[in-house]
């Protein structure tokens, strides 16, 4: 056909064909730039683009050239109503030569004394996303090929704003998922955690997941999560997943409850979503993992001294595939030193290999080392160069052995609530140093009548902060409570027992009343047998 | 916030109370409270069973000695259940407890339930 080619060659002329120059600009400067090259090649004075509102219900003007208070002003359009609203109804051209109330609903228009209006549907797929529309002030008439070149311009016109839109789509769930994701993990004494991810190639993001939180019961928290589906919408289901999570793991610590309240939840509020999830509560001495899955991929644990192996769980159904399923929770060892990977599907999954060769990669990676190590290991082994297709999230936990322990202190608000925090981390502690249960027993109920004391009786009604350093002296504990108030006498019937138990407890305690608060030293063999 | 459990059951006008959690400064005054709610006048004999209890310190002790001082003004029987896999069962050895109260160290604890002919 002549015309077409005529009409290319139009376009081709204003560098309509490539969009190079568009590239660097953001979504409202390219659409305006592409406007002004269509006013140009249609020889007209004004040209508007009105995209469809998700609703699809109105058009709103988004970009105008020629007439730029149309854009300012906000101008809506009903579908099938005036001259835009009826090339959107009927997804057809439209020439309009008489501009008044009668053919038009946006009086911006006859207020700028257009004399011909000429307006195509934007289309990508066959689906509407706008109208475009060119007028002219003068009295000319366009004729059957301008039709033609303002169609073919309106094509790419579409595209340009599909690519656009699916870009910021992108870039918002590359965004969100970001955002989601613990942008510092929790400083754990103890533990050494390690975590990457990477989203997936052809920059698309899914909806992979992984947390760590610490709990009120002084358990830790870790999930690794993978909502099926891609881009913004499973980014946004992954958000609501996460915190919904969260909030399950308040109230309970068993794994397996955590997940079938989720899994209500999913199936009530967010039907025909789908995510594959594993949740794991570490005991409040780090020495267990109680672990449930929902279909996701078995964790992998290297101990010290033996080969790396895959933890044997009971698999349950993911969230939001069925009604009522049966959820489990399975006890794991986590002795000193063990190596513990959580993943997703998209570290060991290739189109070119069988899972589990990808699987048998993934225990040859990971060895007894630190975390951080080992995350540079099985990325370096199951990802190297490669761009995967999918997502991948890893993250390594590792307990300390005994000769890493430092020193730790803690310092928290000398208030009754504080006590439990502070047993939690003691409990820790002694745990990672190896203390025999009886050593650690005594110690628990020594510092313990320490703190009770600062918490009674350091303090004034402005209250202060109650410190307790923990190290390690060849055999022994020693540990220091501080408080930086003055005790006073105690009160009532059946008090100052306290003291006496710290006495029996410990091989030594020394009391240090100063000018600056008070100090109180425990020692105690870590060992069963009690030192002097 | 420290967590208790504290359980009751009233046998032939004996009160068995089983304890299970943490007690210490924090919540020491709510499990007294809730102790003596259940502890009437009219019971000739208190048992608590100590052996799901996990942590216990001076202020835990506290509510047994107060606990155990009534008893005795009320002309009623205090016995405490520890055995030795009891994680408290220390701190009640080195308690003084006692004078105030029967202790049964013994292995493995009466079945719930018991005092039942």
């Amino acid at each position: 056909m002549a015309s077409t080619a005529s009409a290319e060659d139009r376009l081709r002329r204003i560098g309509f064909v490539s969009n190079h120059a568009l590239a660097h600009l953001d979504t409202e400067d390219a659409l305006t730039e592409l406007l002004e090259r269509v006013r140009r090649v249609m020889h007209a004075d004004t040209a508007v683009v009105l995209l469809l509102e998700p609703g699809g219900g109105e058009l709103f003007a988004a970009a105008a050239r020629g007439m730029d208070p149309e854009v300012h002003q906000g101008v809506r359009v009903p579908l099938g109503k005036g001259f835009a609203g009826r090339i959107a109804a009927e997804r057809r051209p439209v020439l309009l030569e008489r501009i008044d109330e009668t053919t038009v609903v946006n009086q911006l228009l006859w207020e700028r004394g257009l004399h011909t209006l000429l307006g195509v549907p934007l289309l990508v797929g066959g689906s509407l996303i706008g109208v475009l529309h060119v007028g002219t002030v003068r009295d000319h008439s366009f004729t059957e090929d301008d039709i033609h070149l303002l169609q073919l311009a309106g094509d790419r016109v579409a595209l340009s704003i599909q690519a656009q839109r699916a870009q910021a789509a992108r870039a918002a769930a590359t965004e969100l998922q970001r955002s989601l994701l613990p942008a510092k993990l929790p400083a754990v004494p103890t533990l050494d955690i390690a975590a990457r991810y990477v989203p997936g190639g052809r920059s698309s993001v899914a909806g992979d997941w992984y947390d760590v939180f610490t709990l009120p019961s002084g358990r830790l928290g870790i999930v690794m999560g993978d909502v099926v589906g891609h881009d913004l919408p499973a980014a946004v289901v992954m958000g609501r997943f996460r915190s919904a999570l969260r909030a399950y793991a308040l109230e309970t610590d068993d794994p397996a409850e955590v997940l079938t309240r989720l899994d209500r939840k999913a199936l009530h509020f967010e039907p025909g979503m789908m995510a594959t999830v594993l949740y794991g509560t570490l005991d409040s001495a780090f020495e267990r993992l109680h672990l449930s899955s929902a279909g996701h991929l078995e964790p992998l644990l290297a101990v010290p001294g033996k080969d790396p192996e895959f933890v044997t769980l009971q698999v349950d159904p993911p969230i939001g595939a069925v009604h009522e399923a049966r959820r489990h929770s399975t006890a794991v060892e986590l002795p000193q030193g063990a190596v513990c990977c959580l993943y997703t599907d998209g570290l060991v999954e290739r189109r070119y290999r069988p899972l589990d060769a990808g699987l048998d990669l993934l225990r040859e990676a990971v060895s007894v080392q630190t975390a951080d190590r080992v995350c540079a290991q099985v990325m370096r082994r199951l990802i190297g160069d490669e761009v995967p297709d999918d997502d991948v999230a890893l993250l390594i936990l590792r307990r300390q052995t005994v000769e890493e322990i430092g020193p730790l202190e803690v310092a928290v608000p000398a208030v009754p609530e504080s006590l439990k925090e502070i047993r939690a981390t003691m409990r820790r502690w002694l745990s990672a140093v190896a203390a025999d249960p009886e050593a650690a027993g005594d110690l628990l109920l020594a510092v313990g009548e320490a703190c009770t004391n600062v918490v009674e009786h350091a303090y004034g009604p402005a209250g202060g902060m109650v410190t307790v350093l923990l190290e390690r002296r060849q055999g022994d504990a020693v540990v220091t409570v501080r408080d930086t108030g003055r005790w006073r006498r105690p009160r009532g019937i059946n008090r100052g027992r306290g003291l006496l138990l710290m006495r029996k407890c410990a091989d030594d305690v020394h009391v240090e009343h100063g000018e600056d608060g008070t100090r109180v030293v425990i020692r105690r063999a870590l060992g069963q047998e009690r030192g002097s | 916030m420290t967590e208790a459990w504290v359980e009751t059951q009233v046998l032939d006008g004996r009160v068995c109370i089983e304890l299970s959690g943490e007690i210490d400064l924090d919540n020491a005054a709510a499990v007294q409270e809730e102790i003596n709610a259940v502890v009437g006048n009219e019971v000739a004999a208190v048992v608590v069973d100590l052996t799901r209890l996990s942590y216990l310190d001076s202020a835990g002790l506290r509510v047994l000695f107060q606990l155990g001082e009534r008893m005795r003004v009320l002309q009623m029987e205090l016995e405490l259940v520890v055995p030795s896999r009891s994680p408290v069962r220390r701190v009640i050895e080195l308690s003084g407890l006692s004078p105030v109260a029967r202790m049964l160290f013994d292995d493995p604890p009466p079945p719930r339930g018991w005092g039942v002919p």
